[in-house]
């Protein structure tokens, strides 16, 4: 596979939460506005790039039956290490994404890259990986803050759409936990049906 | 035998590895996350305390003994700030409430002058929903609804006052008019502010 195709395999074909269902949980807890989307995604994507460069480069020195720990070891210690460097030089950003960056630990899409790409895979090909899958979950969760937000707020990224009448009295349920859940069914049900089309279509 | 002491060692050089980067980050960060948090402190104090007077402020805690702690409940002390401008006359207060929210304990800080009405107030610290109670740090979805208010007039239309809540978020709202309440009732209780400046 060529380096543009890892870039670009993560963003549509195999893109982590529509396709491989990964990163439910800051899907659901994050995406009610645009704005957190936005941080959660950026956050996430250095991560990402991050522990697939280092786990990538240590492959052949970390044994196979101990490999899952060793990730979690490297994953865990590059967010805190991202925590106080952020918190210490860049304060402003800090504040807005404060709250998201311990929850990128248990981002599963951050370990299912690692175990599943990067461990088998060479450096520069899984920095690709990484931007690519980070940018297609960047992707997917402003995709569903953009309904929720629109619905639930009249906005979008802060910007009133729908009017000061609509903001007063919105669909409220689209904010809260069980709007999330009814919309993600929709539109894990849409990319399922694309992709059964397109299916059909090649045979 | 052999094979699992190999495996621990790699699993410990790993850890190791992790630990000295992580004490590294954290002995240089340290003490800029100190000042950060000191500083953001100050500016907030400096940017609440502006409603109150134009130049240079000074701060000074006040020890008042008669002073009753509202927030025992969320183990939290009612410290007052005493602001002052350079002629060394007295502005007003700064004081922080703090209310037990839908998700998390609401900092407010609250400006108070002499007369016992609210100058200004800013949020220090809220994790509410996001979307909902988390609007509260907007200052012209609610807050801004407390200037030049005395404390009778804080109270939410829902419980017969005039402040509008934040539409979905009556908890938030309701913790953080009646937290900053609470303050101002504990400071008139004890004669810092008079009676009621509510009555304008």
């Amino acid at each position: 596979m060529s380096l543009a195709q890892e870039f670009t395999k993560g963003i549509v074909k195999e893109n982590p939460i529509f396709r491989q269902a990964l990163g439910m949980c800051p899907f659901l807890a994050v995406t009610s506005s645009v704005e957190n989307a936005l941080g959660m995604g950026a956050a996430a994507t250095f991560v990402l790039v991050c522990s697939n460069f280092l786990v990538s480069l240590l492959r052949k020195v970390i044994p196979a039956s101990v490999r899952i720990p060793s990730y979690i070891v490297i994953i865990a210690a590059f967010v805190t290490i991202v925590d106080l460097l952020m918190n210490a030089y860049l304060p402003a950003l800090h504040k807005s994404l404060g709250i998201f960056i311990p929850l990128i630990v248990v981002n599963c899409i951050i370990l299912g890259r690692a175990e599943g790409f990067a461990n088998k895979n060479k450096v520069i090909s899984s920095l690709f990986d990484g931007i690519g899958m980070g940018l297609g979950f960047t992707l997917a969760m402003v995709v569903m803050a953009t309904f929720r937000e629109i619905l639930g707020n009249g906005s979008w990224l802060g910007f009133n759409l729908l009017g000061e009448a609509y903001q007063n009295q919105p669909l409220l349920i689209a904010i809260l936990a069980p709007g999330a859940f009814i919309l993600m069914g929709f539109i894990l049900g849409f990319f399922n049906i694309m992709e059964k089309r397109n299916r059909g279509g090649a045979r | 035998m052999g094979e699992i002491f190999k495996l621990g060692f790699m699993l410990m050089l790993v850890a190791v590895i992790a630990a000295v980067a992580l004490g590294y980050v954290n002995s240089i960060t340290l003490p800029i996350i100190a000042e950060q948090k000191e500083q953001a402190k100050l500016d907030a104090m400096i940017d609440v305390a502006g409603s109150l007077g134009s130049g240079e402020l000074s701060f000074d805690s006040l020890s008042v003994p008669s002073l009753e702690n509202p927030y025992a409940e969320v183990d939290q002390t009612l410290a007052v700030v005493s602001v002052t401008d350079s002629t060394g006359s007295e502005l007003g207060y700064l004081f922080v409430a703090y209310g037990r929210g839908y998700s998390s304990t609401i900092q407010t800080m609250v400006a108070v002058n002499t007369l016992g009405v609210i100058t200004g107030t800013t949020i220090l610290f809220q994790q509410e929903t996001p979307g909902l109670g988390a609007n509260v740090s907007n200052p012209a979805k609610f807050m801004y609804q407390f200037d030049d208010l005395g404390y009778s007039s804080l109270l939410l239309s829902k419980d017969g006052g005039d402040l509008d809540a934040i539409t979905g978020s009556t908890i938030t709202s309701r913790a953080v008019t009646s937290s900053v309440r609470a303050g101002m009732e504990a400071l008139s209780a004890s004669g810092i502010i008079p009676g009621d400046g509510g009555v304008l």
